[in-house]
């Protein structure tokens, strides 16, 4: 089932669902692949992002009618057909500390967990990209297990250095670049995930899967990590 | 073959059409902030649609030209000199090397964009040369930049018939498309937001424009995050209207009752705080036509994916 409006004078928003499932990210990426190839001439841009996706086009080319009505025969072809787009899964390094990781004392206490366990818990599984936005290269990863899920700050912090590693309620994601924000900071990757280096552009697609693994402060200093 | 900056003023910023393949990746639009006199100042100059300009906000900048090259200077009227003396706008001029040019205080309007003879040759970066300070991509003009450019001592201009030249002192109505959730807004809703005059607050920048007025009663309050277009407006938790401009992020989570016509935020990048505005529906055809027009006239295209 598919539900298409217009979102501006040369835009438009489909929604592949009501609500958030697994299932949707892989089926939104794949098909604004499919879309960028098929329509390349008209297509500028697309944002997808947990159960829609955004579709800019060059309304000097095409109108809003003509390109609804391509875009839904595409839809309907897309529903007798099986996707061939391989899941990609990118692993980072995360120092989990007190001295990084500026909520993680906190969190163990309200959760009652040591620090080992919950490494494990948020180590253990392939997080699936829902959604990049916010920022350039911050991909909004899902489902964190219900044993470390915790609301955001009431207040958000003016400052999170680069490569934070965040959670929010069910969700949780890396801080590319040093910015404002609201989530529970529990460790910090060595990777330089900012836009410093260009090719971190597209380092996450929607659809496809991200899995942390632990470092001791030692490697994370050695691999480049700042304090 | 540069210009200097001798002053950085408030906010002036290198901007171009924008970034407008990378909403994928997470990054804003960016882009000038008032299309109208950005297209007629590279107009003017018979420039490409797409060269770069300095966006200049609130006026306190000065720069010194390093070379002989051709200007025109469209927006805001920021009290714009060339060597201390009241020079043209929305006209080509020729600048000599040495040349002083200054913007002092707003006397209409908020923007005015510096346009030279084939852009300014600053870097490109993810496909623009538009800064972005929200999203760390460039900085904002400070003393002792250099602004490269080309040397020029031959041009011909075009010229701009005079209705083309706006009058920023005016109250607004924002032509507005339904879009989004539009149709999930009540009557009642939807009447209280068209049948009222709403005021530009202060929080009012290249994000968004916020409003003031009397608060929609709204049940929802946060939706699920999807894509953002340019000019979309956001009802906030609060029951007011903030219309997200073009550094506003990529994906966002409020309900939003419709998009404003691009060329109409053309009209708003000019509004100081406090200007009166009101909304009225457009429907999508009228609004291809005439953004068609205006694209067509511009010679505006667009770098579809490749």
């Amino acid at each position: 089932m598919h539900n298409i409006v217009p979102a501006g004078e040369n835009a438009i928003l489909i929604y592949f669902g009501n609500k958030i499932d697994a299932t949707l990210p892989e089926k939104i990426g794949n098909f604004a692949n499919q879309l960028k190839d098929t329509l390349s001439d008209v297509v500028i841009d697309v944002i997808p992002s947990y159960t829609s996706l955004h579709v800019s086009y060059d309304l000097n080319k095409i109108n809003f009618q003509t390109f609804f009505n391509k875009v839904e025969t595409l839809l309907d072809q897309q529903d007798s057909g099986n996707s061939v787009v391989e899941i990609q899964t990118t692993h980072i390094p995360i120092y989990y500390g007190a001295e990084v990781g500026l909520d993680l004392e906190r969190l163990l206490a309200e959760k009652n967990l040591d620090l080992k366990s919950f490494i494990e818990i948020h180590t253990s599984q392939a997080y699936l990209i829902y959604a990049i936005g916010f920022s350039p290269v911050f991909a909004f990863l899902g489902e964190v297990d219900q044993r470390i899920q915790i609301p955001r700050l009431a207040t958000p912090r003016i400052k999170i250095p680069a490569g934070s590693v965040g959670i929010a309620e069910s969700q949780t994601a890396i801080y590319p670049a040093d910015s404002a924000g609201g989530w529970n900071i529990v460790g910090r990757t060595s990777l330089d995930l900012s836009l410093n280096n260009p090719e971190n552009v597209d380092k996450f697609r929607v659809g496809d899967q991200v899995k942390f693994y632990s470092i001791t402060r030692d490697e994370y200093f050695k691999n480049g990590g700042l304090l | 073959m540069s210009f200097k900056v001798i002053k950085s003023g408030f906010l002036s910023t290198v901007q171009d059409y924008g970034r407008l393949t990378h909403g994928e990746h997470g990054m804003n639009q960016s882009g000038v902030m008032d299309e109208h006199a950005y297209a007629w100042g590279n107009h003017l100059l018979n420039n490409h649609f797409n060269d770069a300009v300095v966006e200049i906000t609130f006026g306190g900048l000065q720069l010194e030209a390093q070379t002989d090259t051709f200007i025109a200077v469209t927006g805001a009227d920021l009290d714009f000199k060339i060597n201390d003396k009241s020079a043209q706008m929305w006209h080509g001029l020729q600048v000599n090397k040495g040349d002083v040019l200054s913007w002092g205080n707003p006397k209409s309007g908020v923007r005015a964009y510096l346009a030279i003879k084939e852009g300014f040759d600053t870097p490109v970066l993810f496909d623009s040369r538009s800064v972005n300070l929200r999203e760390h991509i460039g900085s904002k003009l400070v003393k002792g930049d250099v602004l490269p450019c080309k040397e020029f001592n031959q041009a011909t201009y075009r010229f701009i018939p005079p209705q083309y030249i706006p009058n920023y002192n005016q109250d607004i109505v924002l032509r507005i498309l339904p879009t989004y959730q539009f149709n999930e807004f009540s009557i009642n809703q939807r009447d209280l937001f068209f049948n009222q005059d709403y005021t530009i607050t202060n929080a009012n920048d290249r994000t968004g424009c916020r409003l003031s007025g009397a608060p929609i009663s709204i049940k929802k309050e946060r939706m699920i995050s999807e894509g953002i277009s340019y000019g979309c407006v956001e009802i906030a938790t609060d029951g007011l209207p903030i219309i997200l401009l073009k550094d506003a992020p990529s994906i966002g989570g409020y309900p939003k009752i419709g998009t404003v016509f691009s060329l109409d935020l053309a009209k708003l990048a000019q509004r100081q705080p406090n200007t009166k505005l009101r909304f009225e529906l457009m429907n999508i055809h009228e609004a291809q036509k005439q953004r068609k027009k205006f694209n067509q006239f511009f010679e505006i295209g667009f770098n579809t994916v490749s």
